[in-house]
C-alpha cells in the first residue's frame, strides 16, 4: 500500500490536502495483471474476489507491473535485509520473498486463512467476517479504512461503498476495482475523476 | 607471413581477399573490450540484483526492453529474406541471405541474453513453458522466440560448415548437403513463428487495458499493434540488412553485392513502410477519437508533456516513415546509393522510435490522475549490457564474414 | 502444468496454442533429425565420399571444371557438369567418338600411355591379379618433391572413390590425395616405392572417368598453364611452354601453395 498526498493546488487558506491510500484494487472484470502473467502466477479467486499473487512462480518479468493502471505492484529490487536479530520479531504468518519477484497486496491472506481455520474448527463452512480484518484496516487509527463483504448488501462497508459520495479510481477503463473511496469534498472527487486540467504534484513512488 | 598468419589464412576461403591477421585483431579489439564491459555489467546485475539499474516500480520496463524490441524488429530481415528467397522464389536476394541469417541469429540471441539479465529470476525462465498462460502475449513471445532461435541456429549451421577447414570433416559436409534441401521447410516454419512473435511483441502493449496510451482495439484477440508491429518489422528488416551489408562493404573495401540487390531490398522495404504508415495513420485516428476517450483519456493526456508533444508522433510517421518510403519507391531517388542508405537509416530510426514510444513513453505517462509524468535515465550497467549485444553482433558478423562464404561474390575467382 | 497442480488452469486455448507449437517444434526437430538420418545413411551406403566430392566440385571456379573432351581437343569449350564422373555422364559416348586433337609433346611433364590418370593427379594401373596399383603422377611429384611424411591407410582398410586415399605433409601443408577407385587396401607403398597403394575393388570397376592417351597430354598442358598462372601471381610472368621443374614447393616457397595444392588435388 502506498499513501499518496493530494492537494487542490491552491495556496494559503484555500489550500486543501488529503491522503489517498492506493493498494491493489483486486479488479473484478478482465483483471489486467491476471491475463498478462506468462506463468499463471496471478490468480483471480472467484469465491473471495481476491487477486492472488504466487511469488514462488513469479519470474520477475514485471509485465504485470506495466499492466496495472493503479501501480499497485512492487518489484523486489533488493534482497530484504534486516538488522541482526530483527528477523526474530517478524510476523511468521507473512513470508518475505527474495529479490527478483513481484509482490502486491493480497488482502492479508494469512489472516483469511486463520479465519478459515477458526471457522473449520468451529464446524462452520463460512468465515465470520469479524475474524478477518486486514492489517491496514486494523492499524488505521482514525478508522478511515473499512473492510467488508461486497456481496453482502447489509455489510456496513458495502453500504458505504454504494453511497453517492463513493467513487472508484479509473472507472472508465472498466476494470471494476473493489476498492471504493468516499468523500464529500468536491475537489477530491474532481481530481479523481480526471476533470482537472493538470495533474497535481505527488511524491514519487 | 608469420606462423599465426599462415594458420589464420588456412581458415579463410581460397582466393578471398581479407585483411591481415593483425588488422583484423585490431578491428576486433575495441568490440571485445565493449563485450567484456557489458558482461561485467550483466554480472553485477546477476550478483547484486536489478537495483543496479535505474528502473523502479513505476518504470518497470526500461532501456533493455525498448532495445530488445528494436533489435528483434531489426533482425526480422532474417525470416523475411528467407521467406522471399525460399517461398516466393526471389532468387536475386540469395547473395544477402547468409548475412540476414547471421544478423537474425545475433539479434535474437543477444535479445534473449539481455532478457535473462532483465528478469528478476532467470533460473525460473522455464516456468513459462511449464505453466503457460495462453492469454498472455508474453507467453506467446517466449515460445515463438525460443523456437525461432532454434530455427536460426539450424539455418546458420550450413553456413558455418562451409568454412574451409570445417568442410574437410566429411560428416559436416554431408550433413550440410542433406540439410540444404530442407532449408525451405525451416524458412516456412521460421516465417510462421516470426509472424506471430513480431506481432505478439506489439500485442504486449496493445492489450494493456490499464494503459490507455498503449491500448488498442483490434481483430479478435489481437490488438491493432499486433499487425502494426509485424508490418514495421517486415519494413525495417530489409533496411537493416541493407545497412549492415553496406557497412561491411565500406569497412572491407570490397563490393559484396550488386546494387540491384540494394534496390530490391529498398523497394520491398518502401512498399511495406508505405502500407505501415497508412495503417498506423488509420489506427492512430481510431485510437485518439474512439478507443482512448472511451477509457476517459484524451490526447491532452498524452501530448502535453515536454518533450513528448505531438511532434513525436509526427516525427515517427512522416520523416521517419513516409519520407523513407518515398525515397525507396520513387525510381529517381532509389537509383542513388546514398539516398537509399539514408532511407534505410531513417526507417531503422523510425522503428526504434516506435518501440520507444510503446515501451518507455507508455510507462512515463501517468494513469492515475494525481500522478506526475515520469522521467527515466538508464544506468551505466544497462547501457553497457546493451553495448555488449552490439559488440557481440559486430564480432559474430566480422568472424562470419572473414571465415565463412557469406557472399558468393567473394568466393573463388 | 499437470491437471492436478493447484493454481494452474487448463483451457481450450491451451490445447490450440500448445498444438500449434508442438507442430512447429516437431517440424524443426524433424528437419534436423531427417538431415542427421540421411547423413548416417550416406555413410552406411558408402556414399559420404561421393557427396563430399560433389559439394567440393560444385564450388570450383569454372576454369578448373573443364571437360576432358575440351582438353582433348574434341570440343571447343565445355564445362563439366558431372563432377568429373564420366561413368554416369550421358554425353560421354557422344563426345568420346569425336577425334582428339592434342599433340603429345604439349604436356610439359612426362606421362605414360600405359597408365590411366585421375584428375586429382593419381595414376591407376591394373595388375594381372585383379588388383589396381595407384600412384602419384609426375606433375604431382614435381610439385611436391619429397614429402616430409606420408600417412597411408592400413591394409584391409576401405577407400571410397573420390574419397581421401592418403595424406602427405610438405612444408607445413597437409595434402589430401583423392582415390580414383573404391576398394580394399591390399598393400601399401610410398614415395620410394613403385606405387602408393594397391587396392582390390569389390567388383569389376568402371574406369571410364580416368583419362588415357592423348587426353592426358591436353589435360596436363592445361594443368601446367594453370600452375604457371597461380605461381606467377604478383610476380613477373613466366614464359609459356617448357617443362616443369622438380621440387617446386622447395624451389618457390613464396607462392600461394594453399591455392595451388587445392586446385591440383581438387581438395577445398
Amino acid at each position: 500500500m502506498v499513501v499518496r498526498a493530494l492537494s487542490n493546488g491552491k495556496e494559503g487558506t484555500d489550500r486543501r490536502e488529503a491522503f489517498i491510500p492506493i493498494t491493489c484494487m483486486h479488479c473484478e472484470h478482465e483483471t489486467p495483471c491476471v491475463s498478462v502473467c506468462p506463468q499463471q502466477a496471478v490468480e483471480f479467486d472467484k469465491s473471495t474476489g481476491i487477486v492472488m499473487q504466487m511469488p514462488q512462480r513469479c519470474l520477475g518479468c514485471r509485465y504485470c507491473m506495466t499492466a496495472c493502471p493503479y501501480h499497485a505492484r512492487y518489484f523486489n529490487w533488493w534482497d530484504p535485509q534486516w538488522p541482526p536479530g530483527m528477523e526474530k520479531s517478524l510476523n511468521p504468518g507473512v513470508s518475505v520473498r527474495m529479490r527478483g519477484v513481484v509482490e502486491k497486496c493480497n488482502l492479508c491472506h494469512s489472516r483469511y486463512h486463520d479465519a478459515l481455520q477458526k471457522a473449520a474448527a468451529a464446524g462452520k463452512k463460512e468465515i465470520d467476517v469479524a475474524d478477518y480484518v486486514p492489517a491496514c484496516v486494523e492499524a488505521c487509527p482514525t478508522g478511515a479504512i473499512q473492510f467488508g463483504d461486497l456481496a453482502d448488501p447489509k455489510d456496513p462497508a458495502t453500504i458505504a461503498a454504494k453511497s453517492p459520495d463513493a467513487f472508484r479510481l479509473l472507472e472508465a477503463i472498466g476494470t471494476e476495482p473493489k476498492i471504493h473511496y468516499k468523500t464529500t469534498q468536491a475537489w477530491i472527487r474532481a481530481l479523481a475523476d480526471r476533470q482537472s486540467d493538470r495533474p497535481t504534484e505527488a511524491p514519487h513512488v | 607471413m608469420s606462423e599465426t598468419a599462415l594458420v589464420d589464412r588456412r581458415w579463410i576461403e581460397r582466393g578471398a581477399e581479407r585483411a591481415s591477421t593483425m588488422r583484423f585483431l585490431l578491428w576486433l579489439f575495441p568490440w571485445v573490450c565493449l563485450l567484456l564491459l557489458g558482461v561485467y555489467a550483466a554480472g553485477l546485475c546477476f550478483y547484486y540484483g536489478l537495483n543496479q539499474t535505474n528502473m523502479d516500480n513505476r518504470f518497470a520496463f526500461g532501456l533493455w526492453i525498448f532495445l530488445d524490441l528494436t533489435v528483434i524488429a531489426l533482425g526480422a530481415g532474417a525470416f523475411f529474406t528467407g521467406f522471399l528467397v525460399y517461398i516466393l522464389k526471389q532468387q536475386d536476394l540469395k547473395p544477402v541471405l547468409n548475412s540476414a541469417v547471421v544478423i537474425g541469429l545475433t539479434c535474437y540471441s543477444g535479445a534473449v541474453a539481455v532478457l535473462m539479465v532483465d528478469v528478476g529470476q532467470p533460473l525460473r525462465a522455464w516456468f513459462t513453458f511449464w505453466y503457460p498462460n495462453t492469454h498472455s502475449m508474453l507467453t506467446e513471445v517466449t515460445f515463438c522466440i525460443s523456437c525461432y532461435l532454434l530455427v536460426l541456429v539450424l539455418e546458420y549451421i550450413p553456413v558455418l560448415v562451409k568454412n574451409r577447414q570445417l568442410r574437410r570433416v566429411p560428416s559436416f559436409l554431408v550433413f550440410e548437403h542433406q540439410a540444404h534441401k530442407l532449408v525451405p521447410v525451416l524458412a516456412g516454419v521460421g516465417a510462421f513463428l516470426s509472424f506471430f512473435h513480431q506481432g505478439s511483441l506489439g500485442g504486449l502493449y496493445g492489450v494493456l487495458r490499464g494503459r490507455p496510451f498503449a491500448y488498442r482495439q483490434g481483430f479478435m484477440i489481437w490488438p491493432s499493434t499486433f499487425f502494426l508491429f509485424i508490418l514495421s518489422a517486415i519494413a525495417v528488416g530489409p533496411s537493416f540488412l541493407m545497412l549492415v551489408v553496406a557497412t561491411a562493404e565500406k569497412i572491407t573495401g570490397q563490393k559484396l553485392v550488386d546494387f540491384r540487390v540494394y534496390r530490391k531490398l529498398g523497394f520491398i522495404s518502401g512498399v511495406m513502410l508505405a502500407i505501415y504508415v497508412a495503417a498506423k495513420a488509420i489506427d492512430t485516428y481510431v485510437w485518439l477519437n474512439v478507443t482512448s476517450p472511451s477509457m476517459g483519456f484524451g490526447p491532452w493526456d498524452y501530448y502535453s508533456y515536454w518533450p513528448l508533444s505531438s511532434t513525436f508522433l509526427f516525427t515517427a510517421t512522416v520523416p521517419l516513415g513516409l519520407l523513407p518510403a518515398i525515397l525507396f519507391i520513387v525510381p529517381r531517388t532509389a537509383r542513388h546509393r546514398g539516398l537509399l542508405l539514408l532511407a534505410a537509416a531513417l526507417t531503422c530510426c523510425g522503428v526504434a522510435l516506435n518501440r520507444f514510444v510503446m515501451t518507455v513513453q507508455t510507462l512515463a505517462l501517468p494513469t492515475l490522475p494525481f500522478d506526475p509524468f515520469l522521467k527515466y535515465t538508464p544506468s551505466w550497467q544497462e547501457v553497457a549490457t546493451f553495448g555488449a549485444v552490439v559488440a557481440y553482433g559486430v564480432i559474430v558478423y566480422s568472424l562470419s564474414y572473414r571465415y565463412l562464404p557469406m557472399f558468393e561474390a567473394t568466393k573463388g575467382e | 502444468m499437470f491437471p492436478w497442480i493447484d493454481g494452474f488452469h487448463w483451457t481450450p486455448t491451451h490445447i490450440i496454442f500448445l498444438s500449434l507449437f508442438g507442430a512447429a517444434l516437431s517440424a524443426i526437430l524433424a528437419t534436423a533429425a531427417w538431415g542427421l538420418w540421411r547423413t548416417l545413411g550416406d555413410f552406411r551406403k558408402h556414399l559420404a565420399a561421393a557427396t563430399c566430392w560433389r559439394e567440393n566440385f560444385g564450388e570450383l571456379p569454372a576454369v578448373e571444371k573443364r571437360c576432358r573432351h575440351e582438353l582433348a581437343g574434341r570440343l571447343p569449350s565445355r564445362q563439366c557438369d558431372h563432377a568429373f564422373d564420366c561413368r554416369t555422364c550421358p554425353n560421354y559416348d557422344k563426345f568420346a567418338a569425336l577425334p582428339a586433337n592434342v599433340p603429345a609433346s604439349r604436356a610439359g611433364v612426362s606421362y605414360s600411355d600405359n597408365l590411366l590418370y585421375h584428375r586429382g593427379h593419381t595414376w591407376v594401373r591394373g595388375d594381372w591379379d585383379g588388383t589396381f596399383a595407384i600412384g602419384l603422377d609426375e606433375f604431382a611429384k614435381h610439385l611436391v618433391g619429397s614429402p616430409e611424411s606420408v600417412k597411408l591407410p592400413e591394409v584391409c582398410d576401405e577407400v571410397e572413390s573420390e574419397g581421401i586415399a592418403w595424406t602427405m605433409i610438405k612444408n607445413g601443408h597437409k595434402i589430401r590425395v583423392r582415390s580414383p577407385l573404391a576398394g580394399t587396401v591390399i598393400s601399401t607403398g610410398g614415395p620410394d616405392s613403385d606405387f602408393y597403394l594397391k587396392i582390390l575393388p569389390h567388383s569389376q570397376p568402371n574406369l571410364r572417368h580416368l583419362l588415357k592417351g592423348p587426353e592426358v597430354a591436353g589435360w596436363l598442358a592445361a594443368e601446367v598453364d594453370r600452375l604457371q598462372m597461380q605461381m606467377s601471381k604478383g610476380k613477373a610472368t613466366l614464359a609459356d611452354g617448357g617443362t616443369m621443374m622438380p621440387d617446386l614447393m622447395d624451389a618457390e616457397p613464396g607462392s600461394d601453395w594453399d591455392a595451388i595444392l587445392e586446385s591440383t588435388f581438387i581438395d577445398r
